[in-house]
């Protein structure tokens, strides 16, 4: 396997301060409320939080797919490869996805279409972004087959759905999420667990498929177990912001947000049995009713007079670790807000 | 708490259960000449102690929630017999008392808290209906019983006029927590309670369970996929594939020591918690079968990294390589 750093190139993807909200009966709900980060070329990131706190708005904003109404991207950018991909029109963007920016469903049951053979599906890629035809259409389709690790590509191109394997769908799925060779490609994960079995089988293929092309991964989860085992970097969401983000290892050993430490820390290890977990009191905020201060403070043990006036500003606590809590204001290296 | 348990060998068996089997009769036909057995469980044997927590993981339709449904008698065994506190179930089947004595004794929490609960009744009856099923209490008795059984699961007494869809997933795992103790059980299943809810809010409840288990002396069976929330919730662990035990150890023996193939790589696929724990990964090949059509020798012979010359002929059976450690494998 390569080191992250013969893995990790240039900047493709710079999301900076996007907002998206909805607006519903209760009100407007920030879901994705001014958030910023980086991917870089065959790096994974990971956007872990729980229900609701706006990771799959997150990743339809960046595909231009928030339905709307009731949904307004609101303001931000979305760099892909320096190109504000918020500016251009429908039919320029209709084009970027699915050829720059892929996304990926772990259930491939869902993700493939049951009455098309499997050529004709990932053919449907490949004929659109790549203007393929005929016996070069073939060609190509075979060969992102092989890549995929798929035996006897040209037989089992004829083959449906239901006639292969849980995992060799999986495979095709991957297939069809590069076959287009895209600089970012998204996973978000259902909530719904799958078989850790087939769970592995799928974070293989992702791997493999990042170290064929390069692609930079935007992992969405809930799972800080996914995050450890196949993050570079990650970003903690609550209620609509990222309250804290840096490199996966500095998150785990020193995580700089009372959010992040106390999720860790109320997550059982397969490998020692603790006597008692913690456990967060309370539950995430209505995202139409948020209090002025900071959206963690009624959980929080930390919290003190500041957080309950103003939402904090995001602080770099070194090598690239931010966190938007007032406990960093001190040792912090620069703050932005 | 629940190690001391685990050393505590000398606790009574409040239920045991021995050659379990369900196999559903599934596709007809004319004069019945397609039917096909579908064997969801097929011939289980464990026992779980008073007080204790008997976990029980495997993959997705591998019969744990079958092996439940027979527990919780929903479900007619094809064959197979339990004994709980050492009555059999022909005993229980035939007195009426001891019967109603084993349905109030052993009561369930599903995984689903958004499905479980009835969305048109207010949570005050819900807790309530076992209690007027059940018992002889007066309505007075109960609205307190209610409300102390509310309390006791970290909800308020006024919450009682609420409807489900006014609480949040973990608050309506905590209803579905406090009617499975109303009628004080013995035995509580819990299938798989955790896993629909948000991670801040699983600890929550799983503390909740082993709280009201040491106030209570409650015994559970536990099923769960998560390895690492049966580590810390159980005494012992059955490893089930295609409707058998194919590995059981106390906790601790297990995870330190898997001894069958398929538990080594349940256990390889794990999730890691922290990103330096990096597991050797068993990869194992093949499709997980049918149960309608189970592999021939042993069912796990397919997709086995070990198996040798006997697997796929002879059906391994039971060894106990380590003091009350069961494993069932040609290995050992
Ligand atoms: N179509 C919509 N209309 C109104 N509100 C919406 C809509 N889609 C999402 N939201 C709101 O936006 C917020 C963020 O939702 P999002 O789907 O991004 O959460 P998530 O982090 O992906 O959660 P999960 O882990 O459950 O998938 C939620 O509060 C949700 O209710
Ligand atoms: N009423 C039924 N009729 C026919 N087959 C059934 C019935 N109930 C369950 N099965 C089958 O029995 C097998 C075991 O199912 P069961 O629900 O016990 O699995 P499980 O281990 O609980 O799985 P999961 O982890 O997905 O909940 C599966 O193949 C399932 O399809
Ligand atoms: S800002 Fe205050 S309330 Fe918010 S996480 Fe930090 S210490 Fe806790
Ligand atoms: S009996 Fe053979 S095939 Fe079955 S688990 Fe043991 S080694 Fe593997
Ligand atoms: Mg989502
Ligand atoms: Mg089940």
């Amino acid at each position: 396997m390569m080191t992250s750093s013969e893995r990790i190139g240039d900047v493709v993807l710079d999301v900076q301060d996007l907002r998206t909200y909805f607006v519903t009966r209760w009100g407007v709900v920030k879901a994705v409320d001014g958030v910023d980060f980086q991917l870089r070329k065959g790096e994974t990131l990971g956007i872990v939080g729980e229900s609701g706190s706006g990771k799959s708005v997150t990743a339809l904003s960046i595909m231009r797919l928030v339905p709307s109404p009731p949904g307004h991207i609101v303001g931000g950018k979305v760099l892909l490869e320096g190109q504000d991909i918020l500016e251009l029109s429908d039919g320029e963007m209709e084009n970027v996805r699915g050829s720059r920016i892929g996304m990926v469903l772990q259930d491939p049951m869902t993700a493939l279409n049951p009455v098309f053979d499997i050529e004709d599906q990932v053919g449907e890629a490949l004929r659109i972004h790549k203007d393929l035809t005929g016996e070069t259409l073939e060609t190509e389709v075979i060969d992102m087959l092989r890549k995929v690790r798929i035996p006897a590509p040209e037989i089992r191109m004829k083959d449906y759905p239901h006639q292969l394997s849980g995992g060799m769908r999986q495979r095709v799925v991957g297939a069809i999420g590069i076959s287009c060779d895209p600089a970012v490609l998204i996973a978000d994960e259902p909530t719904t667990s799958l078989d850790a079995t087939i769970q592995a089988q799928y974070l293989r293929l992702l791997r493999e498929l990042q170290e064929l092309t390069g692609v930079g991964i935007i992992f969405i989860t809930h799972d800080f177990g996914i995050v450890a085992k196949m993050c570079d970097r990650v970003a903690v969401m609550y209620a609509g912001k990222i309250v804290e983000q840096g490199d996966v290892r500095q998150i785990f050993n020193n995580p700089s947000h009372p959010y992040t430490e106390a999720l860790i820390q109320s997550v059982p290890k397969m490998e020692v049995r603790e006597e008692r977990l913690y456990s967060i009191p309370g539950q995430p905020p209505a995202l139409w009713e948020l209090p002025q201060g900071c959206s963690f403070a009624d959980r929080c043990r930390h919290t003190h007079d500041k957080c309950l006036e103003a939402y904090p500003d995001v602080f770099d606590v070194g090598d690239g670790q931010v966190s938007a809590c007032w406990l960093r204001e001190k040792e912090t290296v620069s703050a932005k807000s | 708490m629940t190690t001391e348990n685990a050393t505590n060998g000398s606790s009574e068996s409040l239920l045991a259960v021995r050659g379990l089997k369900k196999h559903f009769q599934v596709g007809s036909g004319l004069f019945g000449r397609n039917k096909l057995f579908l064997k969801a469980v097929d011939g289980v044997d464990f026992e779980i102690k008073e007080g204790e927590t008997y976990g029980l993981v495997g993959e997705s339709g591998c019969g744990k929630t079958t092996t439940a449904k027979m527990i919780l008698r929903l479900e007619e065994p094809t064959e197979g017999t339990f004994e709980f506190e050492g009555n059999d179930a022909e005993t229980v089947g035939k007195s009426k008392d001891l019967t109603r004595n084993y349905k109030s004794n052993v009561q369930a929490v599903f995984q689903d808290p958004w499905a479980s609960l009835n969305p048109r009744m207010r949570v005050g009856s819900i807790i309530a209906e076992p209690l007027e099923v059940s018992t002889v209490m007066t309505k007075t008795d109960i609205a307190d019983k209610v409300g102390d059984l509310l309390v006791e699961v970290g909800l308020q007494k006024a919450q009682a006029n609420l409807f489900p869809h006014e609480f949040s997933g973990g608050q309506r795992q905590r209803i579905g927590v406090a009617r499975a103790l109303a009628l004080n059980p013995k035995l509580i299943v819990l299938d798989e309670p955790v896993s629909a809810l948000d991670v801040s809010i699983r600890a929550q409840i799983m503390n909740l369970l082993e709280d009201l288990q040491d106030e209570y002396g409650l015994t559970y069976l536990l099923i769960a996929h998560h390895l690492a929330t049966v580590r810390y919730m159980c005494d012992k662990v059955g490893v089930m594939y295609l409707g058998r035990i194919v590995e059981e150890a106390p906790t601790e023996e297990l995870f330190d020591n898997p001894l069958h193939p398929y538990t080594r790589a349940l256990m390889s696929a794990a999730l890691p918690s922290h990103p330096d724990i990096e597991r050797e990964e068993i990869i194992l090949t093949g499709e997980v079968p049918s149960p309608l059509d189970p592999p021939r020798g042993c069912h796990f012979h397919p997709r086995c990294p070990s198996r040798f010359e006997p697997c796929e002929g002879t059906v391994p059976v039971e060894t106990h390589p380590v003091p009350d450690h069961r494993v069932v494998c040609h290995l050992y």
